[in-house]
This record gives C-alpha cells, structure tokens and sequence, in this order.
C-alpha cells in the first residue's frame, strides 16, 4: 500500500515542479522549483519502484543507487547553473520586500 | 507488454504523467528567455527521462535498463556542468 502512495505523490510532486518552471518569472524562482520537486519527486517515484518490482535484491539495490546518484547530482547541476546565471549578470525580478508590498 | 496493459498498471500510469510533464516543459527549453532557462528546462526533462527509463525497466522486466539510466544521469551531471561553465566564461570575456 505504501508503494502506491509514494508513486502517486512523486507524480503529483513531478506535475507540480513543471508548473512551477512553466509559470515562475526568472531563472532562479525556476531552480527553486526544478530543484526540490524534481529531486523529491524522482526520489519518492524510484523507491516506489524498488518496492513494487518483483525482482531479485540486486536490482533494487541498483534502484536505490540511481536514487541516490539523483539526489547527489541534481543539486550540483542546478547550483553550478545558478552560479552561471548570476556571474553572466542575470538579475532576479522577484520581489523581496513583502512587507512593503502588502502595505502601500 | 502491450498496449491495453499499459492503462491498468500504475507504472504505467507514471509513465504517462511524466511523458506529458516533459511535453509541457518542451515550450520552456523552445521559448526560454534566456539561455540558464533553457538549461534549467532541459535538466529537468533529462532527470524525468532518467526517472522513465527506470519505470519502464520495471514494467517490462527487462532489468538491464536501470543501468542505462545510471549511466544518462552521469551524463546529465558531466553536461550541465559543462554548459553552466560555458555560459560563465563566455560572458565573462564579452
């Protein structure tokens, strides 16, 4: 039963960053949500899968090497592309100052 | 294996989400406004590829795909690595 659920909340979790970067301003709010709902929902898809799979224990634990290769590498890649974006001069348009924003 | 298998497995179900998840995202790797948005688009389309290829392996048995997908993550970080890299010393030296 805990299989199923995790598959359906990493899909939920994958549709959800794909609206994210579909719909966020600039390219760092786009790594913010690449970053987290990806990795989490690629995290919580393949566990699932090692789970639901009848295979022998060798394959799973494959399964949860990619696992673990995905939460090391998708980190790195999206700061090395944050680095990138901020040293080539891109500024953020996103507002910070909330409190202003709320109170004229 | 066939295609009315594919709607009555829940893998199978993923499989479908997530190829559509990458459909959707194809208009912010074309239409990006800048080139980090473009990466950014195709990370994520290559992580989802990765995640499908590792679901596939477990809805068709055939279980030498999962290391097909440990080797296309190893490229996805030697890649990006080395566009982001790219893009910062490219705009460096302008």
């Amino acid at each position: 039963m805990i299989e199923y659920v995790l598959l359906l909340l990493g899909a939920s979790i994958m549709v959800l960053g794909a609206l994210g970067i579909l719909r966020f301003p600039d390219v760092y709010t786009r790594l913010h949500a690449s970053t987290k709902c990806d990795t989490g929902g690629a995290m919580s898809i393949l566990i699932a899968t090692a789970l639901i799979i009848p295979a022998p224990t060798m394959v799973k634990i494959k399964l949860l090497v990619l696992t673990f290769l995905i939460v090391m590498i998708n980190p790195m890649v999206s700061h090395a592309i944050a680095r990138g974006a901020h040293k080539s001069g891109i500024k953020p348009k996103g507002e910070v100052d909330m409190y202003a924003r709320d109170n004229p | 294996m066939a295609g009315q298998d594919f709607l009555v497995n829940p893998l199978g179900w993923t499989i479908l989400v997530l190829l559509a998840t990458s459909f959707l995202l194809f208009y912010r790797v074309l239409t990006g406004p800048t080139v980090p948005d473009r990466i950014v688009g195709l990370n994520t389309i290559t992580t989802k590829v990765v995640v499908v290829i590792a679901l596939l392996a477990g809805f068709l048995e055939e279980y030498f795909l999962i290391d097909l997908a440990i080797v296309l993550i190893m490229v996805n970080a030697v890649g990006g690595l080395i566009l982001a890299k790219h893009f910062e010393r490219r705009t460096q030296h302008d």
